[in-house]
């Protein structure tokens, strides 16, 4: 059954799964391809499905397409970390630069939902001056939305979210209570907040995307723990149980294992639909509007793609900014072996956070901030970890031993946008006969900086937690952003704040691509707020007929 | 397997609970039309004040059980880590029992183990209290909302205290000469319903703050911290004002009884409503929603009515 979703569309004939029922379906409207729908949507992730929800539910008509497969939780996530894979967009890339990325598990999904299906649902807000950190902390680029309005698209996402949070939250201007209540806090998570004690910072419950109480079809989070291999119980709050199941009851249209490989333009300069490939053929959707929600990667790779006489650089590319300014997050750790049983795979991963350095300026050799959370890695990604540490054979296993003693603290950690960290478009193919991504990364030594600092602050903190055996896990990177910057300025940016592109007026991009900077905190939040209001200024736009 | 078979047994226990609670509150009437068989006339000539104290044994009765079978269920979940923590079992038990065997007795005189069961019972609420607050201030973070809600509970052994104070006071009554008995220096329906608002007032406050915790998901949730603090009101109002009929405040007793025990219905809802729902009974009774918890509210409001008509007798 797995093995189908990846091998037929599911949303077909009037109706798609229904993952909250083992083997049910629900209705969906279906639109003709020669029928110009008001919007195509390309990918259905924390950017793609907010939108097309929010635009169907104005009545506006949506097709949105996704590559990866349509998934049943309740019927075909396993207790499996190995076959969970089947999440990540594990497609061929190639990844080169100063510091390759990995690409796949905690930075990219393949599915209908997109990563939101396996993040760890950490859903945090951007500290304000970050939307203006060009002017107020001196780096980066400042963003054209201010963050005021941003507030109240992140009340409106943690709202439909049912965000399971602290009374209050010990970092930035007051913020609406969280819908639900944070959750019971696991050793691992505990050990986070002795150590922030012991150092004198603040630390928090994190605000997470799964719930502590019912809602609606959800039951409340059993804390299985496999959250980043996906949630089999819907207690997570992804974008294929939340956003996707409003979108459906709205008549938008979900195509599953549709990948997109062209956006098509006229004479006049404008989109006009995507080229698709599905279930055997390469299919034309015509519509009125093209959105791009593929994520930092597979955003600027299908610009690119689109590439024509008219725009010969790729679409929405007169700045030559698309594909550029890529930014990771650094998602460095200590680990440390406790006395006491910590077993902190039980539950959410991450269930406390420190996001001191995020609000604190002072003592800081570098630009930036970054939080850092308690950990709970899964047994095989722990032994992978403990390989890239060169252990193996007998000493691998006596490490192993102590999984159940093992606490750690990761962070999420802000790195500046360059230009010569870039996407580009490689001479390899994959199997759907397009150019592959080419991925350039590498830290700059701001990045570097950053990455040393929280480290050190870390081992103290985990020291003085009484964590023995500490030692740093220096390889990890996380989260993607930029690559499709938005702006004021159409020669230093690719969209505007309403995420609309400067030079083809009906293509839109609404994904993390469009990050200026990428901030110390998750950004699946943010990126889902920008959906929101995205939402709202379409629907503006459309009343003063400027669509 | 042992510990499946533990739990099958803490869970049958829980159930257990319910349907004797369920017994004995729909038994009122066949009960009382199988003792009336025989001494029918003594019942009627009964004093007054004995018939409140076998009310408030029946009371005390009821939340013992209540307490019974939620400390079963939760320090089960706790693992017994403590050995204190059987002691509300064993106490909630001989309460449970002591407050049948009162509510049968008509006898104007206390009896000294029912009571010696009841003063032990309202020392292991006391206790309980302070050891739940231990468990709470020990914790990372100390007397914050995460250890309020997760951490013991702070307010669930008062209803221990309160069976063993309603048990007590039953006790105490007896003791009392049916001509204007007196508890506490006062008359004893003021006593009594005093009693029975603070406890109303102290349960509100357990379950404003788990329901909190429960975000208020279903607007059902509002209903125990609305209509319970009206009782106590009202209570409070029956005990200070002259004694005359109220029929108001008898009926919203009765409504206060009944959404103790709706509650349990609510709560075997949301149980329905959690990762394989009943299916799979022996987590989700333990980390769902207390079932045991809402008769609590029916157990005051029956002794709040029998405050109630020992009240409207006094001068």
């Amino acid at each position: 059954m797995s093995g189908d979703a990846v091998q037929h569309p599911r949303a077909r004939g009037g109706q798609a799964p229904d993952v909250f029922r083992k083997g049910g379906w629900v209705s969906m409207r279906e639109y003709p391809c020669d029928e110009e729908v008001d919007f195509v949507i390309v990918g259905t992730g924390a950017g793609g499905a907010t939108l097309a929800c929010r635009l169907a539910e104005q009545g506006f008509k949506v097709v949105a397409l996704d590559a990866g497969a349509w998934w049943r939780p309740l019927e075909e996530f396993a207790s499996d970390e190995a076959h969970q894979q089947k999440l990540y967009w594990t497609d061929q890339r190639i990844c080169d630069g100063d510091n390759p990325l990995k690409m796949g598990s905690n930075n990219s999904g393949k599915a209908v939902g997109g990563s939101t299906v396996h993040f760890a649902m950490v859903s945090l807000r951007f500290r304000p001056e970050w939307f203006k950190c060009r002017s107020l902390l001196g780096y980066g680029a400042d963003w054209p939305i201010d963050w005021r309005e941003m507030w109240r698209y992140y009340d409106e996402v943690e709202q439909a979210l049912s965000i399971a949070g602290p009374i209050t939250y010990p970092w930035g201007p007051p913020r609406k209570r969280y819908p639900y209540r944070s959750h019971e806090l696991n050793a691992a998570a505990l050990v986070l907040a002795r150590g922030a004690e012991a150092m004198g910072t603040a630390w928090s419950a994190t605000p997470l995307a799964t719930v502590s109480a019912p809602h609606g079809k959800s039951p409340p989070c059993v804390y299985r723990g496999f959250c980043v291999a996906g949630c089999a119980t819907n207690a997570k709050q992804s974008a294929l149980v939340t956003w996707i199941p409003r979108a459906l009851k709205a008549g938008a249209e979900i195509r599953d294992l549709a990948m997109a490989g062209r956006i098509e333009t006229n004479d006049l300069g404008r989109a006009v639909g995507v080229e698709y490939f599905r279930d055997g053929a390469w299919r034309f959707q015509r519509a009125r509007n093209v959105v791009v929600a593929g994520y930092a990667i597979e955003t600027p790779r299908l610009l690119l793609l689109s590439a024509n006489h008219r725009f010969p650089d790729g679409l929405a590319n007169s700045s030559g900014l698309v594909g550029k300014n890529l930014m990771v997050q650094s998602n460095q750790a200590v680990w440390g072996v406790m006395d006491e049983e910590i077993r902190s795979y039980k539950g959410p991963p991450s269930l406390s956070i420190s996001e001191h350095w995020n609000y604190q300026d002072k003592g800081k050799d570098f630009f930036g901030g970054y939080a850092y959370m308690s950990q709970g890695p899964l047994p095989v990604g722990w032994a992978s970890t403990q390989n890239g540490r060169g252990l193996w054979g007998a000493k691998l296993s006596r490490e192993m031993q102590k999984y159940n003693h093992q606490a750690g603290l990761k962070i999420v950690g802000e790195t500046l946008p360059q230009e010569r960290n870039r996407v580009t478009l490689a001479d390899e193919k994959d199997q759907y006969g397009l150019p592959v991504a080419r991925i350039t990364y590498g830290f700059c030594d701001n990045d570097k900086k950053l990455i040393a600092h929280a480290l050190h602050f870390m081992e103290q903190a985990l020291e003085a937690a009484g964590g023995k055996e500490i030692w740093r896990q220096e390889d990890d990177t996380c989260h993607l952003n930029g690559t499709a910057r938005m702006g004021d300025d159409p020669r230093t940016s690719v969209v505007n704040a309403d995420c609309r592109s400067w030079d083809i007026p009906n293509l839109w991009i609404c994904d993390g691509s469009v990050f200026p900077t990428i901030g110390g905190v998750n950004p699946s939040l943010t990126i889902q707020a920008i959906a929101c209001r995205t939402a709202d200024r379409i629907r503006a736009l459309a009343q003063r007929g400027e669509l | 397997m042992k510990q499946r078979m533990r739990s099958d047994t803490t869970t049958l226990l829980a159930l257990g609970g319910i349907a004797i609670a369920a017994t004995v509150l729909g038994a009122r009437k066949p009960a009382r039309a199988a003792w009336s068989a025989a001494p029918r006339q003594t019942r009627r000539e009964a004093p007054t004040h004995i018939a409140a104290a076998r009310r408030f044994n029946h009371s005390s009765s009821l939340l013992a059980l209540s307490v019974l079978a939620d400390s079963a269920v939760e320090h089960y979940r706790g693992s017994f880590k403590n050995p204190a923590m059987f002691i509300p079992l064993l106490s909630a038990s001989l309460s449970f029992f002591a407050g049948l065997h009162g509510g049968r007795d008509r006898r104007a005189a206390s009896h000294p183990v029912r009571h010696g069961i009841h003063a032990f019972a309202a020392m292991a609420g006391i206790a309980g209290t302070g050891f739940h607050i231990y468990n709470v201030t020990k914790r990372t973070g100390g007397w914050s909302w995460n250890n309020l809600f997760y951490a013991a509970p702070l307010g669930a052994p008062t209803a221990l205290l309160l069976s063993g104070g309603l048990g007590a006071i039953g006790e105490r009554l007896r003791d009392q000469p049916a001509n204007e008995p007196r508890l506490l220096g006062m008359p004893a329906g003021r006593a009594m319903a005093l009693a029975v608002s603070a406890g109303l007032l102290g349960t509100v406050g357990e379950v404003g703050l788990l329901h909190f915790r429960g975000a208020f998901q279903h607007p059902a949730m509002y209903a125990p911290v609305i209509i319970p603090p009206v009782a106590a009101t009202l209570m409070v109002q029956t005990a200070l004002a002259a004694p005359r009929p109220r029929p108001g405040t008898r009926w919203w007793l009765r409504l206060t009884a009944a959404l103790g025990l709706l509650g349990v219905g609510f709560h075997a809802r949301g149980i329905a409503r959690c990762q394989g729902g009943w299916r799979n009974w022996s987590q989700n009774i333990p980390s769902g929603p207390p079932l045991p918890a809402p008769p609590s509210f029916t157990a005051l409001a029956l002794a709040g009515l029998a405050a109630l008509r020992l009240r409207q007798t006094e001068k």
